[in-house]
């Protein structure tokens, strides 16, 4: 149920900041995806989490606990890049977590392994990327844990595959445990997560509900029937994010009250008034993207 | 029950919002029938790879419409209050539909008239009556 408060998150490697004042609470007993360009600060944000890096300065708490040696036992972690041991035997990575965790389930590790159709005798050496991804997934899932930390963890996996992952996370969430995740894959996030954040450059730019977002942000397109036309301050309204303008085409980025906003357009003579719904790749586009800024929209309105 | 239901994550609509529609839409149907019991939140979410959470919202959303009941031990059952919700709730799926016919028929510049003439059309395509 552990909720996690990360305060303040500022890590650097040289001069270059990673996480740059990062603050944020997961919420227990679900899935959390957390999104972000490459470079945003997603696997040092995990790091930190995990205490396998030092944050410059900050706290993450554990239901309002500083992460302590006992808690190691009930948080599993897939790292981004494999840390199996190339000339191990998969039977044998089963036998060593085993010695390293108490709560963890060497017969559920390897009825998962063979989920994934892997054979236990296998070497890692002669496993694919994907493979190496499977035999992580089963180790940390094995684990019983109450928090899953998953760095990409349907890396290298075929379809089938990366359902099969994102179903043991399901199952987790209705069990009582936390998952948070980064994914590339949106349309995973998308439908594993209840919540999620967006990082871009170390910093938190979006976070929410997905069902949230998805309700409140929505595209407001209009088409005015002369090129001459003022939007009657509605670009100026809080709730408009972002306005873009094509000649007589408006298209607003609104973060709620849609339907008011297409209202007064409509009353401000656009025609073929739409609201359209965004989906979680269009959000996080939007999101990471630079904003043409309401005030250029206004400037350009006015001066055409 | 729903071999009906599915969900569609990549779509703007959120996942919630279209789980209480396809509900709604089977009780409308009778897919489902009062007292028909529905999945677990845990079954319902593993079965649609959907987060448990988003199901449980959407169950009580639909406990909140009066569409279902949920008895603490026992599970959510299609609400059975001795006259079938169906024609209640079909009755709004239809208005939900015109209403965002009329909508854009609207943004387009259309008429009053010019739409009652489209309605009348459609409602004898669909609902024909013969006249001698």
């Amino acid at each position: 149920m552990s909720t996690i408060t990360i305060s303040n998150l500022r890590k650097s490697y040289g001069r270059i900041p990673a996480v740059d004042g990062f603050s944020l609470e997961i919420p227990g007993a679900s899935v959390f995806g957390l999104l972000g360009p490459n470079g945003a600060g997603k696997t040092t944000t995990f790091k930190c989490m995990l205490g396998l890096a030092r944050p410059a300065s900050g706290e993450i708490l554990y239901d309002g606990k500083p992460l302590a040696p006992a808690m190691f036992e009930r948080i599993a972690y897939i790292p981004e890049r494999s840390v199996l041991y190339d000339w191990m035997t998969v039977e044998e990575h089963v036998e060593m977590t085993r010695r390293a965790f108490r709560s963890f389930d060497p017969a559920r590790a390897f009825e998962l392994l063979a989920t994934f159709n892997i054979d236990r005798r296998r070497r890692v050496r002669a496993l694919s990327k994907g493979m190496r991804t499977a035999v992580m997934v089963a180790l940390a899932f094995a684990r019983n844990a109450e928090i899953l930390v998953l760095d990409e963890p349907t890396g290298g996996l075929d379809p089938v595959n990366q359902r099969h992952v994102l179903s043991l996370m399901i199952n987790e969430a209705a069990k009582g445990n936390s998952v948070i995740f980064s994914s590339h894959q949106i349309g995973q996030v998308e439908r594993a997560a209840e919540h999620i954040a967006v990082m871009d450059r170390g910093q938190l730019i979006l976070q929410g509900l997905v069902d949230d977002l998805k309700a409140d942000r929505k595209i407001v397109e209009g088409i005015f029937p002369d090129i001459t036309f003022t939007l009657d301050g509605i670009a100026n309204d809080a709730r408009v994010a972002r306005a873009d303008r094509t000649e007589r085409v408006v298209r607003l980025l609104v973060t709620g009250g849609a339907d008011e906003i297409a209202e007064r357009l409509a009353n401000a003579g656009a025609m073929g008034v739409r609201v359209l719904d965004l989906n979680l790749e269009d959000i996080f586009l939007y999101a990471v993207s630079p904003a043409t800024s309401t005030a250029d929209v206004v400037a350009k309105e006015t001066s055409s | 029950m729903p071999a009906v239901l599915t969900v569609d994550p990549r779509s703007g609509v959120p996942i919630y919002l279209q789980i209480i529609e396809q509900i709604k839409r089977s009780v409308a149907l009778g897919i489902l029938q009062s007292g028909e019991q529905l999945p677990t939140v845990k079954q319902l979410a593993i079965d649609l790879t959907v987060n448990p959470n988003t199901v449980a919202r959407a169950y009580r959303e639909l406990e909140r419409q009066q569409v279902i009941e949920t008895s603490p031990g026992r599970g959510s059952f299609i609400r059975s209050n001795g006259v079938t919700e169906s024609p209640k709730v079909a009755a709004e799926i239809g208005r939900d539909a015109l209403d965002v016919a009329l909508r854009e028929a609207k943004s387009v510049g259309l008429a009053r008239d010019e739409v009652r003439e489209l309605f009348d059309a459609a409602l004898q395509r669909w609902f024909p009556t013969f006249e001698k």
